[in-house]
């Protein structure tokens, strides 16, 4: 063997056992991240969204270098955000940097909303706020669901978005806001986003639904947009007197403990969720907020 | 290069013009399109004539008209044989005919008599103009017909690539499609009634080529006919000098049917100034200049046959009018007109059933009519939320059209206008009929206090349990007929809630609430 290609061996070996254990390493923070949930209030979104991934371990406990990351906010409405008919555009930036700076090899955004999908990208600021941090914000292509066995109550199997569902990781980003149905539309609620077909229908079971679809997907990573959150009229609002400004953000890694959290920012319990309700009988998450280790930050 | 060569690159550069102006006619998300993507129609002196004739009023947007108007006076049909796309495309279609036309020079006055139906059925209040109108014609033919089967045809063809299944032919199909989404495609693939329709008309029309070269310009055209009576006394002429020994090599290659090889009878009115002729002219003895004496052909329609086209220009009008739609109070559910469209009969003087605001709606939704509104409106634009809703805060329809048959609304007002009123099925509603849970149409409705409001109603399902439902109904006063309750209701062959034309902001007598 040559000098020259011991060196270059020995460099190669350094580097793949330095990525192993760097692997190793998020995979023991991912197990076990230092609370449970991080609430961090603030007046500016994207700093707070940074501090509560801070709070939760660092973004490096969640992606490791080389992911490929689907960022997934709801985007459903042809809303400004003012509105808080979408997530928040600056939350959205911020977990797509966070994520590029931690290595991820790519950053994809995408939602199949309700409205226009050019309208609703573009008037919700996500685009332009995508664009800015460096990631990729795609149209949903319909080639690209896939028929996806869930064996659950309500749903067996659905047609759910090829790409999320084979994406090294996945941060689900929704908005808290109401709706009359669920009552509230948080993140469980957030995967009707990549639902194909006719996902109207599940409204006729739709809280068997929604627990369905959160056993089919696993989020690495939650974070609730409250910076302003619907109070009524939702999901789609319209009217700036329904919208009421929390300057919060609520991250964590168990998607029913954050909604449960969320729930209490509008003055529920969550139990009067069902499928909140119905989720922690499954043993899919916590229930009671009392019982969860919670870190409050205020970012100024 | 030839003057020939230079009107060649200028109609490929006005075609790619035209056809770039088209594929602008597409939201990309913002308010507004950043383009005067309906710059064609504005500078067409027919539809600002005859609009000025049925409807009293013409939009701002023609007065560019006023300088075909101007150049045509100055330098005859040059917007016939150099700029207009129709023109061209046939033009091209023509280039594949080999075929000397047999036909009597003398059809050339259809088109004439058609300009003076159009024109008087127009001074009794009917825009005819734009079944006929070269530049409606075309863009209604690409925008419902031509357009959407070009896009189907290539998704089908993409699909092919991606049904092998191989990861290689998969991922040139990427590319691909990547590439004909920044060229071509539309955001969505677009379905239009009709479009078989108005495509069989259009590629009828250039089929025509092949009975004569540009058959649909020298003996069909309206627009063509108007520029040709401008064209009279235009002051650029062609001079044959005397080297001509009258071999008739110009007449084979004339595009109008100009009759350059008789000498004096050249037709000012029907020369295209396409040049071909000095292009051709073994002696050289064609040019064309400005103030040559030049003795010309005369254009005899004949006064019987215009005294004709006129009568029935005039008695179209009754014809088509006494259908019941025209009554007094009678109302069809179906007709939604888009967002800020003019009052049924005031609507109908102005449209020319261009396709644009087709082609703009961001849905897809707006459609042309066949008999919804009578003959006189076929191929006016009618909203089928079933199809494609009216995005709330969208107000492109209003922005392209060109006539002002759909007034250009913010998205403030806009918001205030009602094209309709969603009306609930209960014999189809899951939470009447079948006791089962769903509110998609309260949730999806925009208005900012929902215009549809929910009823908590125990009621019995199949098994005698007791559940709780919410029942929708609609707010008169709020709902603006939308649609999109319609569009997204899960009962999806004949939905459960649909929208009927009753209570458009536009009409006086359709209304429902006192």
């Amino acid at each position: 063997m040559k000098r020259r290609d011991f060196i270059r061996l020995s460099a190669l070996t350094s580097l793949t056992v330095a990525a192993g254990i760097d692997s190793f390493l998020a995979k023991a923070f991912a197990a076990a991240p230092p609370v449970d949930l991080a609430v961090v209030t603030g007046p500016s979104p994207a700093k707070i969204t940074a501090a509560a991934v801070d709070a939760l371990g660092g973004i490096r406990s969640f992606i490791s270098r080389g992911d490929v990351v689907v960022v997934k906010p709801n985007i459903g409405w042809d809303r400004t955000p003012e509105y808080a008919a979408n997530t928040n555009p600056e939350v959205v930036g911020a977990i797509v940097r966070l994520c590029l700076e931690a290595g991820a090899k790519k950053v994809k955004v995408f939602d199949r909303p309700v409205n226009d999908p050019r309208r609703c990208y573009v008037q919700s600021g996500i685009a332009e706020a995508v664009k800015s941090s460096g990631a990729e914000l795609s149209y949903i292509d319909d080639r690209k669901f896939r028929d996806t066995k869930i064996n659950g109550s309500a749903l067996k199997s659905w047609p759910l978005y090829s790409e999320l569902m084979e994406a090294d990781k996945v941060i689900n980003v929704p908005i808290a806001k109401h709706h009359s149905l669920a009552r509230l539309t948080m993140g469980m609620k957030n995967w009707m986003g990549v639902m194909g077909g006719s996902r109207w229908s599940i409204h006729q079971k739709i809280d068997e639904s929604l627990v369905d679809l959160a056993t089919a997907i696993k989020p690495t990573l939650v974070i609730l947009d409250a910076v302003r959150i619907l109070t009524a009229n939702g999901p789609q609002g319209g009217n700036l007197k329904d919208v009421k400004k929390l300057d919060t953000v609520v991250a964590g890694v168990n998607q029913v403990a954050v909604d449960a959290y969320g729930a209490s920012l509008f003055g529920m319990k969550p139990a009067d969720l069902g499928y909140l309700r119905i989720a922690a009988q499954k043993g899919l998450g916590p229930l009671d907020i009392s019982r969860m280790k919670i870190k409050k930050v205020t970012v100024s | 290069m030839t003057m020939r060569g230079i009107r060649i690159v200028v109609q490929g550069a006005f075609l790619l013009l035209f056809v770039f102006l088209f594929l602008q006619t597409e939201s990309k998300g913002n308010d507004e399109l950043g383009y005067p993507v309906r710059l064609f129609l504005d500078f067409d002196p027919l539809i600002l004539i005859t609009t000025l004739l049925s409807a009293h009023a013409a939009a701002t947007g023609f007065l560019f008209s006023l300088v075909v108007i101007a150049g045509t006076i100055l330098l005859g049909r040059v917007f016939c044989g150099w700029i207009c796309p129709f023109g061209t495309l046939h033009n091209m279609v023509g280039a594949f005919s080999r075929r000397a036309s047999k036909l009597s020079p003398r059809w050339n006055m259809l088109k004439y008599l058609l300009l003076v139906f159009l024109l008087v059925s127009a001074l009794f209040g009917m825009q005819l103009v734009g079944l006929f109108d070269p530049l409606s014609l075309l863009i209604r033919s690409f925008s419902v017909g031509i357009y959407p089967a070009i896009a189907s045809l290539t998704n089908a063809s993409l699909d092919v690539l991606y049904g092998t299944g191989n990861a290689t032919v998969n991922s040139l199909a990427d590319i691909l499609s990547d590439l004909v989404k920044k060229l071509y495609m539309p955001f969505q693939q677009p379905f239009y009634e009709q479009g078989w329709f108005v495509s069989l008309i259009f590629f009828g029309l250039l089929g025509l080529n092949f009975v004569e070269k540009r058959f649909w310009c020298r003996n069909l055209c309206p627009l063509g006919a108007l520029l040709g009576l401008l064209s009279r006394q235009s002051l650029l002429k062609r001079s044959v000098s005397e080297g001509c020994n009258e071999c008739g090599s110009c007449n084979r290659v004339c595009q109008g049917g100009a009759t350059p090889h008789e000498k004096g009878q050249w037709q000012p009115t029907e020369c295209l100034y396409c040049w071909n002729c000095d292009d051709v002219c073994p002696k050289n003895a064609v040019s064309f200049g400005f103030g040559a004496k030049t003795q010309t052909g005369s254009l005899d329609i004949g006064r019987r046959r215009i005294v004709t086209a006129a009568l029935s220009g005039a008695v179209a009008v009754p014809m088509l009018r006494t259908t019941p739609l025209a009554r007094q109070g009678f109302h069809n559910p179906a007709l939604v007109r888009p967002p800020g469209s003019l009052e049924e009969h005031e609507f109908l003087r102005r449209c020319v059933k261009c396709g644009e605001c087709m082609k703009v709606c961001i849905t897809g939704g707006l459609q042309p009519t066949l008999m919804e509104a009578g003959l006189e409106g076929i191929w006016s634009p009618l909203l089928i939320p079933k199809i494609g809703y009216c995005e709330y805060r969208c107000t492109l329809c209003g922005q392209v059209c060109p006539t002002g048959a759909i007034s250009k609304l913010t998205i403030e007002e806009k918001a205030k206008v009602s094209i309709g009123i969603a009306m609930i099925d209960k014999g189809r509603c899951l939470p009447y009929a079948h006791s089962t849970p769903c509110i998609v149409c309260e949730e999806v409705c925009p208005t900012g206090k929902k215009a549809i409001w929910l009823e908590e109603v125990k009621v019995k399902d199949a098994e005698g349990k007791i559940v709780m439902v919410k029942q929708p109904h609609v707010d008169l006063k709020t709902c603006i007929g939308c649609g999109i309750c319609e569009a997204r209701c899960p009962v999806l062959d004949k939905p459960a809630i649909y929208i009927s034309s009753i209570g458009e902001t536009r009409s006086k007598t359709n209304k429902l609430l006192l």
